[in-house]
């Protein structure tokens, strides 16, 4: 195949000849600056792991409490589902679905595709549906928001903390444990190689 | 200076797993990982316009509407977004405001601007730097989802603030048409083709 040596800018579409970096370093695009490849140590592995991690600190973090508050000797304690449940009570359907989409279903569907592609690279193991599992990882990785979540509960909290006591739960630390979790996951998922790999269990020749 | 694009030699690169193969009629489905292969994104300027004038539409009750009400001891009191960052400088709180500001104010406004002007760029076909373009294009998308702040914020806020008369934190309508106009541009930043600008330079 004429293509076998080249590649192409995802940004720019210019015509590239195959960039094949060290790990450590990077690939960037001559013309747009795209960055093109950036190989990782162990990528299979260390996501393997990283989303076994993510999977166990997803639980305390979803149903602890993330801040309590003080009012007036009232006590009330808010997990990322108390927010979703509120909205839903109080009619906000869309706003209730957004939140539930972006801080908790994404998040979670996005490390179950983590764990089974790597899992399934790891052990060597074909699967029909390995392609659609990261083209489907691929895709909905932006729409997972807990890093701004984060930062909600920040503004959250400095709002809150004129008129009231804050007490910080057990889930808050699960939680930002989990955020560093994905931030890894993130930059450790290495996209060409995992392509690479799925190519060679399905006994395609391919590079990309 | 005729520059080689992977178009220009007949070939297309997938999308996803960034395979490269032949352009060819037959060839509709990457055969790696069967997403369908295009030459650059189907419909991309008609896509990104629908889904940035909705996203201008709704913007205007988004800011015109109480995001959330505040009620303290019986007394409700309803806030815009604009509302909500006035009583946050009123309350000696200026760097959150500021943040509040940038993240639900200035974000999305700019945005709604920079995808028009990407818009502009490639349907009147001007030539100016594509590399500044294609680095603010990149901005765009990437800035985009931190206007979710101000959502986030409420869920919390509602969660917690929830003792009937004492005290009690509403979202209010306004809060449905931002959350809209985040998903809106984020949509329209994503089915923008960034190539459409580098074909402006090849074009004679």
């Amino acid at each position: 195949m004429p293509a076998a040596h080249f590649s192409a800018c995802p940004d720019c579409d210019l015509l590239l000849n195959r960039a094949l970096p060290q790990i450590g370093s990077t690939a960037h695009c001559p013309r747009c600056g795209c960055l093109l490849h950036r190989p990782r140590t162990d990528s299979v592995e260390r996501t393997l792991a990283l989303s076994i991690a993510g999977l166990l600190l997803l639980f305390p973090a979803n149903f602890l409490p993330l801040v309590g508050i003080k009012v007036l000797g009232h006590e009330k304690d808010g997990t990322l589902w108390t927010g979703v449940m509120t909205l839903f009570n109080e009619h906000q359907w869309a706003v209730a679905i957004l939140v539930f989409l972006s801080s908790i279903l994404l998040p979670f569907i996005n490390i179950v595709l983590c764990l089974l592609v790597s899992g399934h690279l790891h052990h060597n193991r074909r699967h029909r549906y390995l392609t659609h599992w990261l083209y489907w990882l691929q895709h909905l990785e932006e729409w997972a928001m807990l890093e701004v979540y984060c930062l909600g509960i920040i503004v959250a909290c400095v709002k809150l903390s004129a008129m009231a006591e804050l007490q910080f739960g057990l889930g808050l630390y699960a939680f930002v444990g989990l955020l560093f979790t994905n931030a890894l996951l993130t930059s450790n998922l290495d996209g060409h190689l995992f392509w690479q790999r799925i190519a060679q269990l399905n006994g395609q020749h391919y590079e990309n | 200076m005729k520059i080689n694009t992977a178009l220009a030699q007949g070939l297309v690169r997938c999308h996803s797993c960034g395979f490269l193969g032949k352009r060819d009629i037959r060839l509709t489905k990457c055969p790696l990982c069967a997403s369908p292969l295009h030459g650059r994104q189907p419909h991309s300027v008609q896509k990104t316009l629908a889904y940035l004038l909705s996203a201008y539409l709704l913007y205007i009750p988004a800011n015109i509407f109480p995001i959330m009400t505040v009620t303290k001891l019986g007394a409700g009191e309803p806030h815009t977004i604009i509302g909500g960052i006035i009583a946050l400088i009123n309350s000696d709180m200026l760097p959150i405001a500021l943040l509040v500001l940038v993240a639900s104010i200035l974000v999305p406004l700019l945005k709604l601007i920079g995808i028009s002007l990407l818009l502009l760029y490639v349907q009147r076909g001007w030539t100016g730097d594509a590399y500044r373009w294609t680095v603010m294009y990149r901005i765009i998308s990437f800035v985009g989802r931190w206007s979710m702040l101000d959502i986030f914020m409420i869920s919390i806020l509602v969660a917690l603030v929830d003792m009937g008369s004492i005290s009690e934190v509403l979202a209010g309508p306004a809060a449905t048409a931002f959350g809209a106009v985040v998903v809106l541009t984020m949509l329209a930043a994503k089915s923008f083709d960034p190539r459409l600008i580098w074909d402006n330079q090849n074009k004679p």
